[in-house]
């Protein structure tokens, strides 16, 4: 330990720290100024960037002691007086703000970048300079584009360029463009995330993970390990034998490998100690003895029988390794084939992807009088409870989650994990509070990520352009667990139904076991990669029959209000609208097939699900249940266990909330995502939470309307069809009745205190009554399309996303710049699977898990991102909403890939585009062509 | 209890080696730090003491010395943009400075660490669990190479991008090593050995490079990566041409040192794109293929040969 002197945000410290010890964890940990964040711990995310005499540093990876007598500035010091900083003024207006943790970061890179921008030659260069000096900055939410507009105009505006733009003042609630409620506090790094939440007396956990992919655990000694001084507990996987899963049908998991590894990574035993460094220490102290046995790394080799080798799991009829076999057909297809006069089949093969979340999972435990309370990153506080309680053996009403802000899901943090189940377990057993924070290495060997994926899809069309079959034969890479497998293994075949028009349509799925980090549920889930597939095969049959691929799908879509051929109810859909003006706002029609060698646009569409009708667990609860409570003081308390992940679900609820009642959002509070002080809601999945949780407050709200018309009409002897509620106040028209909002309070409160009241959702009966009807059922579907452009290197290979335009019919934008928000971020992820993104494995091992070499876009890389809302007024949604989260995801990948068709004439099918690949392609299309 | 760890942070060169002689066999130096930090968190680098040299403000100076312009180590990539001579008189420099990793890191790490960074295989850049779990390899005392099953070479790849450039400009180094200063061509610290790809010793500290500033170089620079920031080279080249028609090739990201080959402008460059590719013992340990990256070598220069005007486009 060293004693060092410095300044943070002009207070001075005298601090020990240890010699090697990094800046951002004196900050975090002993300064205790947590809106540093810390993502990748090796300088390549930029979230921990603090000035340090006036210079911005990555504080991950500079000493401490190299700071001595200098002065550090962190984004709490931004703010003063009360008042934001102007470039974070900005990051609110523009909505350059989702998740939050990666913003702090962003925010000190900016303002060092603003200054030093010349502004001399022209609005383009001042953009590349602001993507060159923001693209060490990782964001996984926004697209970068809104980050990029708010640094833009900040530094115009600075520098008096343009004037600060007048806000309007808003009386409307849906429909009006808005920061998230939380904003401000995001963007002044005062919103904490669950490692920032620091319990008193914690103890920090650490994980031994096997570096077997498949082996017998034939010894664990910790006698060494518990001699180090600050040690407390050391626990394994016996202690915790009881099996969890997201979902129930395949509660595989234990919290530790109990008596066995299943892949490179899983826990095998977890330290409890003083601190983060001795539980590491002491991990190295364990002694496990294994005998490795045959491992399968491959979806091949787990679908073949496995001779006299040990399964994966034990469970299982056959002598394989598949978990899941999904099948469904409609109509006849061997018809399909033969009433087809052109027919084309391709392959396909995808690595895994990662969701790249920002923050790393982190969680903190402990115990008291009323049971277990955890704060933990999680999309799906109500599937943890149950979780939790069934492998600590508690009952439910012993536990409470609590989710803080969290740095982005994806549907990364939604299943119950086996590091929450352990420091609940350690802090029983040390009857402290335990916290755990993941390092992005184990983040990405938790993975729940896209699974990897082969595909083999065939599709016939008639000659006058009609889509006649669907066939696809699909096998997925599950990894060593369960998670969500069972339904994407159905996703990935069911929810090709649409939006085409299809009577002959059928897959056959199967989800193997594999010895790798499991995978689960990302970001469209289940459909993504089958999508791409059939948009190629779409692109292809245009490209036989000699017609434009615009034109082809718009013949072919589907129409509002009707019934694909596996029964799912359409209601509203705005496919035509969304292709229509993506084509017109590409100038498709005149530059299509009349760009140079290279330079190509692609065009793709796609469908997804407004949250899964039908719950995980099979139970009689509503999907959702909103509660409010108004009192004396005219504000309306929103709890809902609904959880905002950085989408801006909160918000949404305070609006809807907002609208029914015609009040103001400040007089809206919104508590959520507390399994003690919020009634059930099932989580962030599936894209859910707008309609569900949506609709769920709309009926709370419409229910306290009622009882305010109530007391009103008692107080004042009027109909209560002749009462307005807007501008908060409440009036009749002839304005007998002119109520402010905290007069009208006072007539309801009286001699009655606070009211009340809740609201719930509960999706309709849909679909039919065959096996695997319920895969993909949803109360209503989103539709897209993107229109991609690109330049290829015709010499290397490289591919360079130039544009995205997009459009995605979100039944009705209740906060337009949230769902921009969502499209680009949408656009950004998918491009990253395109171009850059893959899961590489060496025998079972991941290559690349850390920031640098897993390659999410950067400014640099991503295209200029062209947003379009589609409002097509969905009747079930909440006033027409439906979501905007993930369905916009899938058009984007396939229309990238048909863009390098028509740059180069090389068909994709393996992710990502790599220029090895097209230069390979290209070479033999040449070899082809001349001989 | 934890071992305790060391910190110095050196204000002069004489502070520096005093305090590295009194921890010869367990030291290291750090200048910006970018590299071996990350190579500490992943349990690469476990000296016990680290000497900070980023505070010593006499390496920090960019001057003119007769013909030659010398750059003191420790300046920082990002601040070579404010230093007009190297705009003017050496621009791929200053690309490949500006290539290197992110504009962050770019703000910390130095033009002397720069060409000291450790060279990088896919199977060695990995924390410690990783390497005891896939076996570990040549350069962390593992006794077989990963990359390709061989026993006897580590084929980690040389990846400074300044370096590339500065080697195809002749540069040389004045360091400070044995308690003598003396002036070396840079390209001559480099062994090939990935295991300890320079010659250096321990303790010896580059106080600055040379590049002469009257041979009129014309300097093309390149780098392959799949995204436009953040990456180390899969391939960097550089190509010079001076005033009296030579020429020089060098390339990086391919082989554990930097490979150079010279000519003419009158040879026939294909010949010498051949020699350079033949030269390279590339191997698959980077997120590209080996095949394309030597595929890559001969693009790359022909693009560089012809923005050059060595060749017709």
């Amino acid at each position: 330990m060293k004693q060092i002197n410095f300044k943070v945000n002009g207070k001075h410290y005298g601090l020990l720290v240890n010699s090697h010890e990094m800046l951002s964890t004196v900050i975090r940990e002993k300064v205790g100024l947590t809106g540093t964040k810390i993502g990748c711990e090796q300088g390549s995310c930029g979230a921990c960037t603090v000035l340090v005499n006036n210079k911005p540093v990555l504080s991950c990876i500079t000493p401490a002691l190299r700071c001595e007598n200098a002065e550090i500035i962190t984004i709490e010091a931004l703010a003063k007086d009360g008042k934001l900083h102007k470039l974070q003024e900005k990051f609110v207006e523009k909505g350059a703000i989702q998740c939050g943790f990666c913003t702090p970061g962003m925010v000190m890179t900016a303002l060092s970048l603003a200054p030093t921008l010349n502004k001399d030659e022209g609005l383009e260069s001042m953009m590349h300079q602001i993507k060159d000096g923001l693209s060490g900055n990782l964001c996984r939410c926004t697209g970068y584009k809104k980050v990029i507009e708010a640094v833009a105009e900040y530094a115009l505006e600075d520098a008096n360029i343009i004037e600060k733009p007048k806000k309007p003042i808003e009386t409307k609630s849906v429909g009006v463009s808005r920061p998230y409620i939380e904003a401000e506090k995001k963007v002044k790094g005062a919103a904490d995330y669950a490692d920032d939440i620091v319990m008193k007396n914690a103890l920090h956990c650490k994980f031994l993970r096997s570096i077997y992919p498949h082996a017998k655990i034939e010894k664990i000694d910790t006698s060494e390990a518990l001699k180090l001084e600050g040690v407390h507990y050391i626990a394994i996987g016996k202690e915790l034998p009881i099996t969890f899963g997201v979902l129930p049908i395949s509660a595989d998991e234990t919290a530790m490998a109990v008596d066995k590894v299943r892949y490179i990574g899983e826990i095998v035993a977890a330290v409890a100690a003083d601190s983060e460094e001795i539980a590491a220490e002491a991990c190295k102290l364990i002694y496990v003895h294994y005998k490795p046995i045959k491992e399968f790394l491959k979806i091949d080799d787990s679908l073949n029988d496995i001779g006299t080798n040990e399964k994966i799991h034990a469970a299982g009829k056959f002598n394989n390794n598949i978990h899941k076999k999904a099948e469904l057909r409609f109509g006849d297809q061997q018809q399909g084939l033969k009433d087809a006069d052109i027919t084309t089949k391709m392959s396909f093969e995808f690595l895994g992807i990662n969701h790249g979340f920002t923050e790393p999972h982190a969680a903190t435990a402990f115990w008291d009088e009323n049971g277990l309370t955890i704060t933990t990153a999680t999309q799906v506080p109500h599937y943890l409870h149950r979780a939790l309680a069934k492998v600590l053996e508690v009952p439910l009403n012993r536990v409470r989650v609590i989710k803080p802000y969290l740095g982005g899901g994806f549907g990364g943090k939604s299943d119950p994990f086996p590091h929450e189940m352990i420091v609940s377990h350690l802090a029983r057993k040390t009857g402290r509070p335990v916290r755990v924070r993941l390092s992005r290495e184990e983040v990405f060997l938790t993975n729940h990520g896209r699974h990897p994926s082969k595909l083999s899809v065939e599709m016939g069309i008639s000659k006058d352009g009609f889509f006649k079959v669907l066939d696809a034969d699909i096998a997925i890479d599950g990894g060593a667990y369960g998670s969500f497998g069972i339904v994407t293994s159905y996703y990935n075949g069911v929810l090709l139904q649409a939006p085409y028009k299809l009577d002959n349509f059928g897959f056959r799925t199967y989800r193997v076991y594999t010895n790798k980090p499991q995978c689960g549920a990302m970001r469209g889930h289940g459909a993504v990669n089958s999508r791409y597939a059939v948009e190629s095969l779409i692109d292809d049959l245009a490209n036989k029959i000699n017609v434009d691929p615009c034109e082809l799908r718009l013949k072919n879509f589907l129409d509002s209000n009707t019934q694909t051929v596996g029964q799912y109810r359409i209601t509203s859909n705005g496919s035509r609208e969304s292709l229509l003006k993506v084509m017109d706002q590409s100038k498709w029609n005149e530059r299509i097939g009349k760009l140079e060698t290279g330079h190509g646009l692609g065009v793709a569409c796609g469908f997804f699900i407004s949250g899964s009708a039908l719950p995980i667990i099979w139970n009689e609860l509503p999907q959702s249940v909103v509660h409010l409570k108004l009192d004396f003081d005219g504000r309306v308390l929103i709890t809902s266990g609904s959880s905002d992940i950085g989408q801006g679900s909160d918000t949404m609820l305070a609006i809807i909330v907002a609208e029914v009642l015609g009040i103001s959002m400040d007089k809206i509070f919104v508590l959520a995502a507390d399994t003690l002080l919020t009634p059930v809601d099932f989580g962030s999945y599936s894209s859910r939470v707008t309609f569900m949780a949506g609709n769920a407050a709309k009926d709370a709200a419409e229910n306290l309307k009622k009882e305010i018309l109530d007391a009103v009409v008692k107080a004042k002897g009027i109909n209560s069809d002749e009462l307005n509620f807007g501008n908060n106040r409440v009036f009749s028209n002839d304005k007998t009745v002119d109520l402010s909002w905290d007069e009208t309070i006072e007539i309801l409160t009286a001699k009655r205190g606070a009211v009340c009241v809740s609201g719930k959702y509960i999706s309709p009966k849909l679909g039919g009554d065959f096996k695997g009807a319920g895969a993909g059922l949803s109360p209503s579907y989103t539709f897209g399309a993107c229109v991609a452009e690109v330049k290829v290197d015709t010499e290397t290979g490289h591919v360079k996303v130039l544009n995205v335009w997009g459009a995605h019919d979100c039944g009705k934008a209740l906060n337009p710049m949230a769902v921009e928000g969502q499209l680009e971020g949408s656009w950004h992820m998918g491009a990253g699977q395109a171009i850059s993104e893959q899961m590489k494995y060496y025998k079972g091992l991941l290559l690349n898990n850390n920031f640098l070499e897993y390659k999410i876009p950067t400014t640099l890389d991503t295209p200029d991102i062209h947003a379009n809302i589609i409002e097509t007024m969905d009747p079930e949604g909440p006033f027409g909403a439906k979501e905007s989260g993930e369905g916009a995801i899938h058009p984007v990948i396939p229309a990238i890939a048909n863009a390098v068709f028509k740059a180069v004439g090389v068909r994709i099918t393996q992710l990502p585009i790599s220029a090895e690949d097209v230069l390979a392609k290209m070479k033999e299309n040449q070899i082809s062509k001349e001989n | 209890m934890i071992k305790e760890q060391l910190y110095f942070k050196a204000k002069s060169i004489e502070e520096a080696i005093i305090e590295a002689n009194n921890h010869i066999a367990n030291f290291r130096y750090i200048a910006g730090g970018t590299d071996v930090l990350v190579n500490k968190f992943q349990g690469n680098e476990n000296s016990k003491m680290l000497i900070d040299l980023s505070g010593i403000d006499s390496l920090k100076q960019i001057t003119i010395k007769g013909n030659q312009v010398e750059i003191g180590a420790l300046i920082i990539l990002d601040e070579l943009k404010n230093h007009k001579i190297i705009a003017e008189s050496f621009p791929a420099l200053f690309e490949a400075a500006h290539a290197v990793a992110s504009p962050m890191i770019r703000k910390t790490a130095t033009i002397g660490g720069n060409l000291l960074c450790e060279n990088r295989c896919t199977f060695y850049n990995q924390t410690e669990w990783w390497r005891k779990a896939a076996g570990y390899c040549l350069k962390c005392d593992g006794d077989i190479c990963i990359a390709t099953g061989g026993k006897n070479n580590c084929l980690s790849k040389f990846i400074s991008d300044t370096a590339v450039v500065l080697i195809s400009m002749n540069a040389s180094i004045e360091i400070f090593d044995n308690n003598q200063t003396s002036i070396i061509p840079l390209e001559s610290i480099y062994t090939g050995d990935g295991v300890n790809p320079r010659n250096l010793s321990n303790s010896a500290i580059i106080k600055s490079i040379f590049i002469s500033n009257d041979e009129g170089f014309t300097s093309v620079y390149k780098k392959l990566r799949q995204r436009e920031t953040l990456e180390f080279g899969s391939l960097i080249t550089a190509v010079t041409k001076s005033k009296n028609g030579k020429i020089k090739i060098v390339l990086g990201g391919v082989d554990p040192k930097p490979i150079v080959v010279e000519g003419i402008a009158n040879d026939d460059l294909n010949e010498l794109i051949i020699i350079a590719s033949k030269k390279a013992r590339t191997v698959d340990n980077d997120m590209y293929s080996r095949k394309y990256r030597k595929e890559m070598i001969s693009v790359y220069l022909k693009r560089s040969f012809q923005e050059l005007g060595l060749i017709l486009p």
